[in-house]
């Protein structure tokens, strides 16, 4: 791997005077102790939340979408927002674990395990809304080109909504292999310390029977270099295709070349922001200070304050295009000044608050160092990127090109309830993550603790001090 | 052989126990009852375990019987098959519709015997409104009276003849009027059939009332030339129409005028007639016309007095108005013109009627027409009244009506309602328990007339017959029928008919033939009039006339016109053409006038508006909680209100919609001075179109001049038919030239294109409701209309045009070019004080390059090779990508289940309301994506049919069998196959006004637009 030598003036990616052993206990306490109040706390809301969704949902696929705020000219709103949102929140994961691999990024080693869990338990998020946005969910799987006996029956392989099938399933899948692979020495070290039989024996079920032979390690190694190169493409690619479901039709602010390379930007600045909000409670609930530092914090602000600024330029291109191409159809596109004065100014002023003008407290070194302040502009960034995909669907279904089909979007409580739930359900699936797997890839870890180690650091570079 | 033992108790041969277990399964008796508790019960209990057993297995097995079954559905088959019904093959029967206040020449389709759609019938000219084509509904209407009753109580109609005829000797014997009050008959034989009555029964009254009263023009037509009757107008030959309060392609003296209004206006014929308006509210006619001119209705009798004065050069006394400049130019334009200009009024009153015949009879005006004269109305207001103060009076004996609900209809309905308790003897035949028939003694079914003989004149020269077309649903007997046999005659009205008609109308001719045309035509003579004191009129009308801070215009809508259809769930559903709102009515009021008293249509944050309500009054009558909508174009200080809503009897709670408007037509006139008070509250409109301009998008809707149109050194390309131009290899083509598709040879086999012709579209709303009826398209109600989920197939748009709005030359330049002003933005999405306004029905565009094809994951939306684009409902799984990225915004998607579902208690949850759906046409499930299919059902059995017969399709067949082009009395709309040369599509799609809709998209749609023209030029 990489060079076990650090320049003394980096920073260390672990704090405090940490064995090998301290790493373990500390991993696995989550695991091997009592879950706190805190802990309940939080899974019952989220639970309670994750069931309202649940009731929602029942209600729409037994009564109908028109339970839902859409009408005849807005199609899609709250249900593709969501999708899109949660598809994007899913996006830092697989950056994180796959590219900064590649780019032998170490900081990466204390976030990855729980953003790529973070990616799978979004996109799990994101893959119920095409399901039950549908009019008749229970033929969703019409959308898979299986073979039938309908008659010659076929999937419409011109359809962006076809390639969203395959872009979201290959994506889960790879990161889900990934996840596991990752997860294999971890699953191991906690199978060994394991007490109860049946802890032991689920341990060593998910570990794959892993045994720290050379091999193994020699394997793992490989492995994750070939799953991170596939799954590099995947990073680009899947909100390329989300980007498509808007930017290949012809809606006036939908059809738009600039989308692939902008929605991934968009994707990623969101997914990150999404890390942030996550890690900063999670570092804090389960004491892992010492392996998410600031200089992990401030790694992550700088990604979004990247991510963001591309996102800003496309929203300023958008706007000046908009405004240049002279035709009326483009005047209340989501970036236009129709959008910035018309009734959905105040979606349109949110996206432009939260997405660009918040972010840029990151060039601030203090803000950027600080736990606080990065965890309340990632919420603000979260609200944003929410917003830009409400603004892209709803302003531009709202003002197509017959003004006789200009109208307005409300949402019901089913639309609400479904998203909270989709929130619930998140909540669920990563406090039960947080109890029963090791929430950092503390093998990978171990990995750099003599390079990047705060004792060893001092130790090596102490006659430098 | 071998002797198994089981123990050694069985070597003892004799064991006592041995012999007990042969029979039991224990020795000893096992306490059962004691472990199961309360002894003494289960022994008292008849019910043993075994019983018990039986009765589980019973009760599950009855259960799951019960639960197996599945519901019975009858489908009976003939067990002698009627000749003319084949299953699967329609049937049609030429017949007449006359309810009163709708006359019309139909051809009914029925399909194993049930009447499912109402086409108009071509070959008498006949026109179909919406409420015509709704007609078919109302059949299956099941809030129809189904019995005869008195006083609530159902009775047989054997019993009904037998009291009623007693009644009836009792009151010839004491000489007591007997008064038979109906709406405007137009019907021969009935007329000598109440003669007869009459005869046999002695002091017999006919009155005929109209609701919407035209007693004005007929008494004043009777008084020049003598008969008490309309005269008929051809506008076909029109070069100058001015039209004062006068809504004739409304409703106007029973309308059908659009036909001839629109042949004068064939622009291919380098001509067309300037159309001129006066009016308060805006109606079709005044959206229609050329030139509007908004005037109060006290000032409009001015502006015809003014009319007058200034084409004849007399002095005629009058008033100025406020629009006398516009009036001058019209008065000269009408002057150039001659005989070939006209003058309409709908103000009512006699004199002001008097002086435009006057003015007709000056310009010689061949428009006029004396001969072929108007039976459609035939009301007398004088009649009405003096019954209604009779009744009061005591001095009728018995109160027979007929196809009217005066209850409903009168102002003064309570003085009705005092004087009908004060008749010995009253009988209301009604189609439903209605607000007359439920206080009536007797109230008697009538059968629709679409189970009915009958026949009427709609004109002098024609003369219809009204046949039945299904047997009668409910335990009906026709309003002649009873007569007849209360005039003591055994005859049925068929025979009475029959003879009548072959001894007084056909001459010699045929029944069958008549039967079977459903008309006879004959030959009516021109009248010569009498002289008019003109003078005499114009000062009665200046002494009458008074003007008011607000002056309420009542009026019938296009949807519900008078409001015997209230309960037809699709006339509900059907947007007003000019304020698109449906399911209500309102008060119309100006823009100054609403700010000045605070009322304002707030948009929702749904897309809905909302308004305050109003109480208007008038003469002491309050008229409470009127919702008010703001109406561009309404005249300052003038008010409108749409009549037929507000009904409460024999109504679906769904249906019980709007306010009574008849409570303010004091004395049967229909403008009125109010005063409104603003009350405040929160009305919920149902309105479809939230935006009112074209925003500057010219392209969408193109208009032009005739000027610019006859103008040869224009190339309309390059003009008012702009097309948009892109960079192709850095030089300019025409958006038309471009195409990232390859194509498909579209010369072989058949190929569909539909016209539309932005110049003859009136607006009616005929098709949509055709389109309904063929279509099965499922009525939504109210709320989810209001919400933006109606599922018109086909809809039409209407686009008011703003201050900013360039005319139509400057236009052409401007078409792509806004201004930067963000101002100029918001100028162009308000609608102007005084707009002129387009019609534009957009339907599924059938784009060959279709956007929603290829966004559907599943294929559920697929190209046909006749052009069409086609949905597979039951492939569709319901995504809505397709709607969104279809730039027209065709698509309707099934929010909810709409058939079948008490949510939806429209016809689709009505056993009755079921019968008319259209059995070619699949009822949408719920969760699927519907639309226009170019009525392929219809287009396939022309192909089919054609093919039997072994025969090419004859050009203007598909145009027949296409819902909405066949219902399209103006031919603005034109359904055929582009591969046919003599195809009248051919000539539309090759014309120079055509375009597509959105062309810069290259879409290539199969549906084309012809530009708009309108006649400019004033005088």
């Amino acid at each position: 791997m990489s060079s076990h030598y650090e320049a003394p003036i980096r920073e260390p990616l672990v704090l405090g005077d940490k064995s090998y052993h301290d790493i373990t206990v500390d991993i696995a306490k989550p695991i091997e102790g009592k879950a706190n109040k805190n802990w309940y706390i939080a899974f019952t809301i989220s639970l309670i939340a994750f069931l309202w969704g649940l009731g929602c949902i029942t209600f729409t696929i037994g009564t109908g979408i028109g339970t839902w705020g859409l009408n005849k000219n807005i199609g899609w709103a709250w249900d593709i927002t969501n999708f899109v949102w949660w598809v994007g929140i899913g996006h830092a994961g697989t950056l994180i674990s796959a590219v900064l691999l590649l780019f032998r990024q170490r900081w990466r080693m204390a976030i990855n395990r729980s953003s790529e869990a973070m990616t799978i338990f979004a996109v799990f998020q994101a893959g119920l809304f095409p399901i039950i946005h549908m009019g008749r969910p229970w033929d969703a799987y019409w959308v898979l080109p299986i073979p039938n006996q309908f008659g010659s029956l076929w999937v419409n392989f011109n359809s962006p909504l076809l390639w969203d099938v395959f872009a979201i399933s290959t994506y889960l899948s790879v990161s889900l292999v990934f996840w596991w692979t990752g997860l294999l020495p971890d699953f191991a070290m906690l199978r060994d310390r394991a007490i109860k039989p049946f802890q032991k024996k689920i341990y060593a079920l998910l570990s794959f029977g892993w045994s720290g032979r050379a091999k193994d390690w020699q394997r793992f190694e490989e492995v994750s270099l070939v799953l991170a190169g596939l799954a590099t493409p995947l990073v680009l690619s899947v909100h390329t295709i989300v980007s498509m479901d808007f930017a290949t039709s012809i809606n006036p602010g939908w059809h738009s070349t600039i989308f692939p390379p902008y929605f991934v930007a968009g994707a990623i600045f969101s997914g990150f922001a999404m890390v942030q909000t996550l890690l900063g409670i999670m570092r804090k609930v389960t004491n892992l200070e010492n392996y998410i530092t600031r200089l992990h914090v401030e790694y992550m602000n700088m990604v979004i304050m990247l991510t963001g600024g591309i996102v800003a330029v496309a929203y300023a291109s958008e706007f000046f295009i908009a405004w240049y191409t002279g035709s009326p159809y483009e005047n209340f596109t989501y970036m236009s000044v129709g959008a910035a004065t018309g009734p959905y100014g105040w979606a349109f002023w949110s996206l432009i608050l939260f997405n660009i003008l918040i972010p840029q407290l990151l060039w601030i070194r203090k803000f950027r160092r600080s736990f606080i302040a990065s965890f309340i502009i990632s919420i603000a960034i979260n609200i944003g990127m929410w917003f830009e995909r409400f603004d892209i669907i709803a302003i531009v279904l709202s003002k197509g090109h017959l003004p006789s089909t200009w109208t307005r979007f409300e949402p019901t409580f089913v639309d609400v309830g479904i998203f909270i739930g989709t929130i619930g359900f998140f909540g669920v699936l990563f406090l039960l993550y947080a109890r029963t797997f090791p929430v950092i890839a503390q093998a990978e870890v171990k990995s750099i603790m003599k390079v990047s180690g705060e004792n060893y650091k001092k130790l090596r570079d102490g006659n430098h001090e | 052989m071998k002797k198994y033992w089981k123990s050694v108790e069985e070597l003892n041969e004799n064991s006592s126990i041995v012999a007990k277990l042969e029979q039991n399964e224990f020795v000893s008796d096992i306490a059962t009852d004691e472990f199961l508790g309360d002894k003494e019960t289960l022994e008292e209990s008849s019910t043993s375990r075994r019983d018990f057993l039986k009765y589980v297995g019973f009760s599950t097995a009855a259960a799951s019987l019960a639960a197996c079954e599945g519901p019975v559905r009858k489908a009976i088959p003939y067990v002698v098959k009627p000749d003319d019904i084949i299953p699967g093959v329609a049937n049609y029967y030429a017949t007449t519709i006359a309810d009163g206040y709708d006359f019309a020449n139909v051809l009914v389709k029925t399909r194993e015997g049930r009447p499912i759609l109402i086409k108009p019938n071509k070959e008498v000219n006949g026109t179909t409104n919406a409420r015509v084509q709704a007609s078919v509904l109302s059949l299956y209407d099941s809030s129809r009276l189904k019995a005869p009753k008195l006083n609530g109580n159902n009775l047989s109609w054997s019993d009904v003849d037998r009291q009623i005829k007693a009644t009836l000797s009792e009151l010839k014997a004491s000489e007591e009027k007997i008064v038979i009050l109906t709406g405007t008959l137009a019907s021969p034989a009935t007329s000598k059939l109440i003669k007869k009555f009459a005869k046999e029964n002695g002091n017999v009254q006919h009155v005929q009332y109209d609701a919407i009263s035209e007693t004005a023009s007929l008494d004043a037509y009777e008084e020049v030339y003598g008969k008490r009757v309309l005269p008929n107008y051809d506008f076909s030959k029109a070069e100058t129409i001015v039209a004062i309060g006068a809504d004739f392609l409304g409703d106007w003296q029973g309308g059908g005028f659009e036909k001839s209004y629109t042949s004068g206006r064939q622009v291919d014929t380098g001509k067309m007639s300037r159309h001129i308006q006066v009016e308060a509210n805006m109606t079709l006619s005044g959206a229609n016309a050329d030139k509007r001119i908004v005037l109060k209705p006290s000032e409009q009798v001015f502006a015809l007095i003014n009319l007058y004065n200034a084409v004849t050069g007399e002095n005629l006394p009058s008033k100025e108005t406020t629009q006398d400049a516009s009036i001058a130019k019209a008065a000269k334009q009408l002057k150039a013109a001659g005989s070939k200009g006209v003058v309409l009024t709908g103000i009512q009153d006699k004199n002001a009627q008097l002086i435009a015949l006057a003015l007709n009879k000056k310009l010689k005006s061949s428009i006029l027409d004396t001969a072929n004269v108007k039976y459609t109305r035939q009301g007398n207001d004088t009649d009405v009244q003096q019954l209604v103060a009779d009744m009061n009076a005591g001095k009728i004996g018995a109160l027979i009506s007929f196809q009217t609900n005066p209850v409903y209809t009168l102002a003064n309905s309570a003085d009705f309602v005092s004087g009908l308790e004060k008749v010995k003897l009253s009988i209301a035949f009604a189609s439903s328990e209605d607000e007359t028939a439920s206080i009536a003694q007797y109230a008697l079914p009538t059968p629709h007339y679409l189970e009915a003989w009958g026949d009427a004149q709609i004109d002098a020269e024609t003369y219809s017959l009204t046949q039945p077309t299904v047997n009668p649903l409910f335990d009906t007997k026709q309003f002649q029928d009873c007569l007849l046999s209360w005039s003591g005659s055994s005859e049925s009205f068929y025979d009475f008919l029959k003879i009548f008609w072959n001894t007084s109308i056909l001459g010699g001719t045929s029944w069958n033939q008549a039967l079977h045309d459903g008309f006879y035509r004959s030959k009516a003579r021109k009248l010569r009039g009498k002289s008019i004191n003109t003078a005499s009129a114009a000062n009665a009308l200046k002494s009458v006339t008074k003007s008011g801070d607000f002056e309420l215009t009542l009026f019938a809508s296009t949807a519900i016109g008078d409001g015997q259809q209230a309960n037809n769930p699709w006339l509900q559903e059907l947007p007003d053409p000019i304020t698109r709102a449906s399911w209500d009515n309102y008060l119309t009021i100006s823009q100054a006038d609403a700010t000045s008293l605070g009322f304002e249509n707030p948009v929702q944050d749904n897309g809905a508006i909302n308004g305050s309500y109003a109480n208007v009054t008038v003469n002491g009558t309050v008229l409470k909680e009127v919702p008010v909508l703001i109406q561009p174009g309404q005249a300052k200080g003038s008010l409108g209100l749409a009549l037929g809503y507000g009904k409460t009897k024999a109504m679906k709670s769904e249906m019980k919609v709007g306010v009574n408007g008849y409570v303010l037509a004091d004395g049967l006139k229909l403008t009125q001075i109010v005063s409104i008070e603003n009350i405040g509250g929160t009305h919920k409109f149902a309105c479809e179109q939230l935006q009112h301009t074209i925003a500057g998008r010219y392209e969408i809707l193109k208009e032009t001049s005739l000027e610019d149109y006859n103008n040869t050194n224009l190339d309309p390309k390059e003009s008012w038919n702009q097309v948009t131009k892109v960079s192709l290899k850095h030089e300019e083509v025409s958006v038309n030239d471009v195409d990232l598709w390859d194509d498909h040879d579209r010369s072989i086999g058949h190929h569909f294109n539909l016209s539309i012709d932005l110049s003859d579209c009136t607006g009616c709303g005929a098709c949509v409701v055709a389109c309904h009826a063929e279509n099965n398209v499922p009525v939504v109600g109210k709320h989810e209309v209001r919400v933006g989920r109606d599922m018109h197939w086909l809809r039409i748009d209407r686009y008011y045009s703003s201050e900013l709005d360039a005319t139509s030359e400057e236009r052409a330049e401007n078409v792509n070019t806004t201004s930067d002003a963000v101002s100029d933005y918001y100028a162009l999405e308000v609608p102007a004080e005084n707009p002129q306004v387009a019609f534009q029905p957009v339907m599924c565009q059938h784009c060959n390059h279709a956007p929603c094809e290829t966004v559907c994951p599943v294929g559920a939306t697929t190209h046909g090779r006749q052009g069409q684009n086609q949905m597979t409902y039951n492939r569709c799984v319901g995504t809505r990508y397709c709607a969104n990225n279809c730039p027209y915004r065709v698509r309707r998607f099934n929010w909810f289940k709409y058939n079948e579902n008490s949510e939806f208690d429209f016809n689709m949850n009505d056993d009755y309301g079921k019968m008319v759906l259209n059995p070619d046409v699949v009822v949408r499930s719920r969760g699927v994506m519907e639309k226009c299919s170019f009525c392929i059902q219809s287009t396939q059995a022309v192909i089919l049919n054609a093919k039997k017969e072994g025969r090419k399709v004859a050009p203007g067949e598909f145009n027949n069998a296409v819902a909405c082009t066949s219902a399209c009395s103006t031919g603005a709309l034109v359904f055929g196959d582009v591969n046919e040369e003599k195809e009248v599509i051919v000539e539309k799609k090759a014309d120079k006004r055509m375009y597509r809709l959105l062309e810069a998209i290259g879409t290539d749609n199969n549906v084309l637009y012809q530009v708009k023209v309108r006649n400019t030029e004033e005088a």
